[in-house]
């Protein structure tokens, strides 16, 4: 069966996009990105948190799944890399201390990621 | 005038090549002007068959004097300990290196495959190859652990996939013009002059590594290596950002990661799929630090770094 996640943004998905904010997440501002991350999460989104890949072969196949996705496929990366807007486990894990992080642009370089983050969110692609 | 021989085992001459790169001295110039003798060496003797071998068994006999010997290319000693594998002068070579070896003055290996085993030797080592005293880390290889030559000196090992060309020329020329006695090695026989420091040394993406700024592709200009694409520069020993390649440049500041070359270790992880040009992580916390650090200490490090790190570092500061 043809996994959902990987089908380009359908037409439905789409005018709600157009619908709510005017445009698309590849269209979309740093602020709007942030403010459609937060939406997703206030509408009840539930990510991917677990597993969290332990080995590098593991996290390597999480990489495999975002990368063909595009940059309207907001909703699909956020669910696959178990996207959280609070720090993670017990040592309180977060994008500020991530490898990837900016911190000064306030976002994720990651670049199947590519998307702005607060520093106290996480998703489990963390590393230090 | 001091005579040298350099022969090849297990090799893929990569170590010849860098040599004949040499500048300053090149090639030419350790004949002309340090008094080098080539008797031999497989890319530039003109001697072919029996007068090779008559050159090789006059060294051995002493006919010859052999000042230094050069090793590049691992020992092999497949099949079942016979070294047939690798014949060369009607006899395994592994026999040739052991005599030439005993009746050199200086005796050199010359790259990783005849320091420590190098890829040949990699699990699982279908050659039974080894290095000339050691395999990987451990002591010994094809002429023992409490092998000495002649000078009194036991292997001087440059390693290295290749080595630089100023480390074998710079090495030969010392022996060669009796400077050996200011050479000291370390505990893996590598002189220390070259190997003290690490190839993150002089690394011009240090100021990233200290701001934990990642480099996220190859070839990036902002970034280091390190977090994410598996660079070895803080935990491997070479100058190779001291002593740059081809004058101008080396793998990390042209945005690839070292490989650790140096190392008795190398290739690390015996190559497993997705082991190259990746940083190996548990849990998101890299597996090998650098040298000296430990991951509490890493951690903290991380969290102060990130915090105090200034805007510049997020951008492309080497612009063309
Ligand atoms: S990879 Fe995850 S934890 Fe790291 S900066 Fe990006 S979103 Fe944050
Ligand atoms: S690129 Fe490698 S050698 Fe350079 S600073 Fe980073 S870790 Fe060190
Ligand atoms: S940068 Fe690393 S892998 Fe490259 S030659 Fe130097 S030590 Fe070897």
């Amino acid at each position: 069966m043809a996994d959902k996640r990987k089908e380009p943004l359908s037409e439905a998905q789409r005018q709600a996009y157009l619908d709510r904010y005017g445009l698309t997440p590849a269209e979309a501002s740093y602020d709007i990105l942030i403010r459609m991350i937060e939406d997703m999460f206030a509408d009840g989104l539930k990510t991917e948190v677990e597993p969290l890949p332990e080995t590098d072969r593991e996290f390597g196949r999480l990489l495999d799944e975002l990368r063909p996705l595009s940059a309207d496929q907001l909703r699909e990366k956020l669910i696959i890399s178990g996207w959280l807007l609070e720090p993670y486990g017990e040592e309180q894990m977060r994008c500020q201390e991530c490898m990837y992080y900016l911190v000064h642009k306030r976002w994720c370089d990651l670049p199947e990621l590519d998307l702005p983050a607060k520093p106290d969110w996480w998703c489990r692609l963390w590393r230090i | 005038m001091a005579n040298l021989l350099w022969l090849q085992g297990g090799a893929c001459s990569g170590n010849t090549m860098s040599f004949l790169n040499a500048e300053e001295p090149s090639a030419c110039d350790l004949v002309t002007d340090f008094g080098i003798n080539v008797l031999w060496q497989p890319s530039l003797g003109l001697e072919l068959g029996d007068e090779v071998k008559a050159i090789v068994e006059k060294c051995i006999s002493g006919e010859i004097k052999l000042d230094i010997f050069v090793f590049e290319g691992t020992v092999i000693n497949a099949p079942n300990g016979t070294g047939e594998w690798n014949r060369f002068c009607g006899r395994p070579m592994k026999d040739w290196v052991k005599e030439l070896s005993a009746a050199a003055d200086f005796v050199v290996a010359i790259g990783d495959c005849a320091t420590w085993g190098g890829i040949p030797a990699t699990a699982p080592n279908p050659s039974d190859s080894e290095g000339l005293q050691f395999l990987k880390r451990e002591k010994g290889g094809a002429l023992g652990a409490g092998f000495t030559a002649k000078s009194g000196l036991p292997v001087i090992n440059i390693p290295g996939c290749p080595a630089h060309p100023d480390w074998v020329t710079q090495i030969l020329v010392a022996v060669a013009t009796g400077r050996a006695g200011d050479l000291t090695l370390d505990e893996f026989q590598r002189p220390r002059t070259f190997f003290s420091s690490f190839t993150q040394t002089g690394c011009t993406r240090n100021m990233h590594f200290a701001y934990k700024v990642s480099t996220t592709a190859f070839g990036q200009r902002k970034g280091c290596l390190f977090y994410d694409l598996g660079c070895r520069g803080p935990m491997t020993h070479s100058p190779c950002n001291r002593i740059l390649w081809n004058r101008h440049s080396s793998k990390t500041r042209a945005g690839m990661p070292c490989l650790g070359c140096t190392e008795p270790e190398f290739p690390f992880y015996d190559l497993a799929p997705g082991t190259v040009f990746k940083t190996q992580t548990m849990m998101g916390v890299p597996k090998d630090m650098p040298e000296g650090v430990d991951k509490k200490g890493y951690i903290k490090l991380t969290a102060a770094a990130k915090g105090a790190a200034p805007a510049w570092a997020e951008e492309d500061i080497f612009v063309v």
